[in-house]
């Protein structure tokens, strides 16, 4: 049997990295505006990783805003990552401690989707923790490398080809042809129309965090439901 | 390097890792069932609706629009993979049809 291991998610982050490096450029790029340093915005992009909100972490630092701002809002943005290891820990049953707590610093949006896709087609916890570190480990860097590249070119380069805007988004419209099936189209439906309706009510991104959660207690509640009957 | 600045990087990683390991170390090996398992199977596809459907039909003011190169260039992409299921070639086809779009519209 061929066994599935870390370079074969070191392979499949590849995808992510491709949308990764242009807005990690961009990244470095706008945080010199903001008046980091290179290594400051490359010591960003290691330690937090998390796109949006180091956007909004940069921008809020041009503006001159106190700290307990910017790290009140950053927790605001990222909450949602204790949803996304929530669900990840079914792939990981007997998996060490010091693992899971380097697999941690890997999740993210684009990481947890494509792992979610990936580890359901592997067998065992053991080769699941492998892939999803090559995972991890792949956007990371990509997201690490390009940020100090764009922080380095600071304003002498010029970002023109517009398709790097739906990169990622591409990804995620791929992921859902295999992701969604007749037992959770009901929970993408209410989960879309909740994003566009409190993304039109509240400011930012909580909406993010409200749909998914809103969503998926609805479906597992129609779920549990329908199995009851 | 500014202290302030790596205060508020120091801050900003331990809420963000925090929220990332906080239900590795509460979880780890405990057997989920039930409601809350169905709950957690459920988080990806709700959030890939919530990463997808507004971006395609919202734009950065928040007013719905039908006519974008964003949507038009989703459901391309959507039947590209449909037909040929290659994660590579169809976020790479993806791109050059929003490129494309993105010139016209």
């Amino acid at each position: 049997m061929n066994t599935k291991g870390f370079l074969y998610g070191l392979r499949q982050s590849m995808t992510i990295g491709v949308g990764y490096a242009p807005v990690a450029l961009t990244f470095g790029i706008l945080s010199l505006k903001s008046g980091l340093t290179v290594w400051e915005s490359g010591f960003m992009s290691l330690f937090v990783f998390a796109g949006a909100s180091q956007f909004i972490a940069i921008q809020l630092i041009g503006q001159g805003a106190t700290i307990w701002v910017i790290g009140i809002t950053t927790l605001i943005v990222n909450i949602r990552h204790i949803l996304m290891s929530f669900s990840m820990i079914r792939f990981f049953s007997g998996i060490s401690l010091g693992k899971l707590v380097l697999l941690a610093q890997g999740i993210t949006d684009e990481s947890f989707v494509l792992n979610s896709k990936l580890l359901e087609e592997i067998p065992t916890s053991e080769e699941r923790s492998k892939v999803a570190l090559g995972v991890n480990l792949g956007s990371f860097s990509f997201w690490v490398v390009f940020t100090f590249i764009g922080a380095w070119l600071g304003n002498k380069i010029n970002i023109i080809f517009s398709g790097f805007d739906f990169a990622l988004l591409a990804l995620f419209i791929v992921l859902t042809i295999s992701a969604v099936n007749r037992d959770n189209l009901l929970t993408y439906l209410i989960a879309g129309l909740f994003a566009v309706f409190f993304r039109m009510l509240i400011p930012g991104k909580a909406y993010l965090l409200l749909s998914v959660i809103l969503a998926s207690a609805l479906g597992a509640w129609v779920g549990q439901r329908k199995r009851a009957n | 390097m500014g202290i302030e600045i790596i205060k508020i990087i120091m801050l900003m990683a331990a809420v963000t890792y925090g929220a990332r390991v906080l239900p590795f170390l509460l979880f780890r090996n405990k057997k989920i069932d039930g409601f809350l398992k169905s709950f957690i199977q459920l988080i990806p596809v709700a959030l890939l609706a919530t990463l997808v459907i507004p971006e395609l039909i919202l734009s950065s003011n928040n007013d719905l629009t039908l006519y974008n190169p964003f949507l038009l260039t989703g459901i391309l992409t959507f039947i590209f993979a449909k037909i040929l299921p290659n994660l590579f070639l169809s976020v790479l086809f993806g791109m050059i049809v929003f490129w494309g779009f993105a010139k016209i519209i």
